[in-house]
């Protein structure tokens, strides 16, 4: 298990840096770090299906100026993880499917809180910075670069070790302590949590012809699956 | 006085330096302490024997800075640009910073709208939908639908920026990001409607006839319908799922 957490936080270190300090080449989007998360941990294809539901639900909250939207990595983190383990020991099974998705925004929320203090830090670093360029150093500009490059990932691998850590005492200590009859009933939340995605994507895609446009197609994808499950 | 020349391998490694823009993103300055790392090597360049302006100059650049990071790309040629005129004295210095400010709002505007409130809905959706068939299928469409579109526009606004603020002011025009906003958005609304039609589809039908499946299409619509409207009140995602948690709690303590 160790090499496998030594795995999941390095690639989730350079997830955390491609989410703010470099390149957004969306290496941090869910869909990406569930599926890395699930192969990590022994199912690549639980892992994934957390991250296809987990990657649409966040996407209303923009990261515009100073806003800093929930941790969506964290909890893709958290929730691949905890998938492939569940996955490999009680079977994820539809209810605890959900409760590892609802689980997860706690993660979120305890990713942003983090987020917040780094950039708090970077203050400090910046200031250091710019009183070493006033003392005639150019290059501090490079290395205060580094150090909030450092900061972040730093960050991110701890974050990754928490967030997997838990997601693997979740699958092997919570969910066996329900049996399979109440983690059924918690499946009853499961359909809410993909319209949930949708609705975010509608409502940051808002233009004249959206609505129509998106329940059109609603309706007729809904048609083809029912169609296609009624012929099957 | 002549005009300081940037050396090629300058060039390059502002091109990817760029990349490192929000490295040590804070409140106070945000984004300056990577946009002056940026910039560097072309200062290094300009004022090579000149200590004292190459400082002045860094500083310039370290102060308040932020936009969104794609659309720095555009700025950073532009103000390399214009630092290549204040050096050989062309220019006045306050242009570089007038010219920054004026720019890093409107251009953050542009590109928030664009990038996350169009095109990064747009590749997720559809990565989260080719998924169902193969993850690796979904993430490449993720990556690929995105960044095809982010490294050409990060490319092609940091050559029109190394033409002057003119040039970049050009591009801005001709790239009509606005109008491609539009169709990344609706593109956006249909992927996401398919993909609300498949879960749909999947979870409430499991059975009885045309007038179930028409109650089930319904009441998929109006949960839609309904978190749309929480969103726009400024309900988060987090809430709305720490509320979906607690009723689950409650199921399980029932």
């Amino acid at each position: 298990m160790a090499w496998r957490f030594l795995l999941a936080i390095l690639l989730g270190g350079l997830c955390y840096l491609d989410r703010t300090a470099a390149c957004q080449l969306m290496l941090h989007r869910p869909l990406v770090v569930a599926t890395l998360m699930g192969a990590v941990f022994g199912n690549m294809a639980a892992g994934a299906q957390v991250g296809v539901v987990l990657e649409l639900i966040y996407l209303a909250r923009l990261p515009v100026g100073a806003s800093i939207p929930p941790d969506d990595t964290g909890a893709a983190v958290f929730g691949g993880s905890a998938a492939a383990i569940a996955s490999s020991s009680i079977g994820l099974d539809a209810g605890s499917f959900t409760a590892l998705l609802l689980l997860s925004v706690v993660a979120a929320e305890a990713g942003k809180a983090v987020d917040r203090f780094v950039r708090k830090v970077n203050v400090r670093i910046a200031r250091l910075t710019a009183e070493s360029v006033d003392r005639g150093d150019m290059q501090s500009v490079e290395h205060g670069l580094l150090a909030g490059l450092v900061l972040f990932a730093v960050t991110g691998m701890v974050l990754t070790l928490v967030f997997s850590g838990a997601g693997v005492v979740v699958s092997q200590e919570l969910l066996p302590r329900f049996g399979p009859a109440s983690r059924g009933n918690f499946a009853i939340l499961l359909p809410a949590l993909p319209l949930l995605g949708a609705a975010s994507v509608y409502s940051c895609s808002r233009t004249e012809r959206t609505a129509p446009v998106f329940f059109l197609t609603m309706a007729a994808v809904f048609g083809a699956t029912v169609l296609f499950r009624w012929t099957a | 006085m002549t005009m300081p020349a940037l050396a090629p391998r300058s060039r390059s490694a502002v091109w990817r330096r760029q990349f490192l823009l929000q490295g040590c993103w804070n409140y106070e300055g945000m984004q300056n302490v990577g946009f002056a790392y940026a910039i560097l090597p072309a200062l290094r360049d300009f004022y090579a024997n000149r200590p004292d302006e190459a400082l002045k100059a860094v500083k310039r650049h370290l102060e308040f800075f932020n936009t969104q990071p794609a659309m720095g790309a555009l700025i950073l040629g532009a103000s390399v640009r214009l630092e290549e005129r204040v050096a050989s004295g062309e220019a006045d210095p306050r242009a570089i910073g007038t010219f920054k400010v004026g720019l890093m709002g409107s251009l953050g505007a542009i590109g928030d709208s664009f990038f996350w409130g169009a095109l990064r809905p747009m590749a997720s959706v559809a990565g989260a939908l080719l998924a169902l068939l193969h993850p690796l299928l979904g993430i490449a469409a993720l990556l690929l639908l995105y960044n095809g579109v982010h490294l050409t526009l990060r490319r092609r606004g940091f050559a029109a920026g190394m033409e002057g603020p003119e040039g970049a002011v050009g591009w801005l025009k001709q790239a009509a990001l606005n109008v491609r906003t539009d169709d990344r958005k609706l593109l956006a609304a249909i992927l996401a409607g398919a993909y609300a039609g498949v879960f749909a589809g999947r979870f409430f039908v499991q059975g009885g006839g045309v007038p179930h499946a028409l109650a089930s299409l319904l009441l998929a619509a109006a949960a839609v319908h309904l978190f749309a409207v929480l969103f726009r009140k400024a309900v988060s995602p987090s809430e709305i799922l720490s509320f979906l948690l607690l009723v689950g709690v409650l199921i399980l303590w029932r």
